[in-house]
């Protein structure tokens, strides 16, 4: 006997639905993923990057294996709509990930866009490209007070071992 | 002339049909109550007495099941200010307080825990339009991208041992404190 009603109630079903349908949705996300490839830096929708980063390092993948692969070649050509783009995925970005198995791209939640519809933003970016960091390395500041005074202690501690082991060479000699 | 008559035939034998459908069904309105004697309690209703009538009367009175003109829900009495006032104050409709508010450790903005701080993301958003100036005029068109990688550089910066193969972007400024190389 069913014990759930198939219809009306959507439990569990973890597909996101976009535009028009499922070519529609295809459509799109290859449009934001050409995009992605130009730019290396895209903010959208949180949605819609969450889906393109599936994608995103599905091409990737793809494009380790190269150039000369037919299957390769024909899913790039697919997904990126502006060709010009085909040799910039297969000479920057695959030897840019080749030590990295997995992870090739980041995504960081932005505030929410600033019209009537309030959407949930995020900015989509393949690691490693050119602009600044979106998080900022934090490098300790050597002339704060409390740093001054841990290096001097440091140098005293160095300079007092220095001693202690040139007194027993000399007492030993 | 005797087709509308056998159309008008028709649609009262239909409606009588459905009259004693509903009667079977217990579904009518006009109950009355029940008598010693076996028979009806009302007059069977004559839908032939009506039928020159009904026709006018067709928008008024919707026959059948549609009789809920009469049967619409209303209000009884006036809602007191008090009964308004819990409605519209109770706790699911007031503005849910948030806790996941803190200062960006950067610039001090408030930002939310899962989120970038919007202060920061739009300096760095700001220079990386600059950017894409520059490389626009230096590609010089559109769909020009080169398929080599690209590195930033500012004022008085030469390209190091890594830069070699890379295409240069310059940047007429001093490099900011929180790019760094």
């Amino acid at each position: 006997m069913r014990l759930t009603l198939q219809t009306l109630i959507s439990h569990g079903r973890v597909a996101r639905r976009m535009g028009l349908g499922p070519e529609s949705r295809i459509n799109m996300l290859r449009n934001i993923l050409t995009g992605l490839v130009r730019h290396e830096r895209i903010e959208t929708t949180l949605a819609r990057a969450d889906e393109v980063r599936f994608y995103a390092e599905k091409l990737i993948d793809y494009a380790k294996k190269g150039d000369t692969d037919e299957k390769a070649m024909k899913m790039a050509s697919f997904w990126l709509t502006e060709k010009d783009l085909v040799p910039k995925l297969f000479k920057v970005l695959a030897p840019r990930f080749e030590k990295h198995s997995q992870g090739f791209t980041r995504m960081a939640r932005l505030p929410n866009r600033e019209n009537l519809d309030r959407a949930k933003m995020a900015v989509l970016e393949y690691k490693g490209n050119p602009f600044p960091p979106l998080y900022p390395v934090k490098k300790e500041n050597e002339l704060t007070l409390i740093n001054q005074l841990l290096k001097g202690y440091r140098e005293e501690k160095t300079q007092e071992l220095y001693m202690k082991c040139t007194e027993n060479v000399t007492v030993n000699n | 002339m005797n087709l509308s008559v056998l159309i008008q035939s028709l649609r009262c034998s239909l409606l009588r049909i459905e009259s004693r459908l509903l009667q079977a069904s217990g579904l009518e309105t006009n109950l009355a109550p029940a008598l010693a004697v076996d028979g009806p309690s009302l007059p069977p209703q004559l839908h032939p007495e009506n039928q020159l009538e009904e026709q006018q009367e067709n928008q008024e009175q919707p026959s059948g099941l549609l009789d809920s003109i009469l049967w619409m829900a209303a209000p009884k009495k006036r809602r007191t200010i008090e009964i308004n006032r819990t409605r519209r104050r109770s706790e699911s409709k007031l503005i849910k307080v948030k806790n996941n508010i803190e200062p960006c450790l950067e610039c001090g903005h408030l930002k939310q825990k899962h989120t970038l701080c919007g202060f920061c993301y739009a300096k760095v958003s700001r220079e990386t339009a600059l950017i894409r100036q520059q490389i626009n005029a230096m590609e010089g068109g559109p769909l020009r991208a080169p398929a080599v990688e690209t590195v930033v550089l500012y004022e008085g910066e030469t390209p190091s041992n890594q830069d070699k193969d890379k295409r240069i972007v310059e940047r007429p400024r001093k490099r900011p404190a929180w790019f760094s190389y």
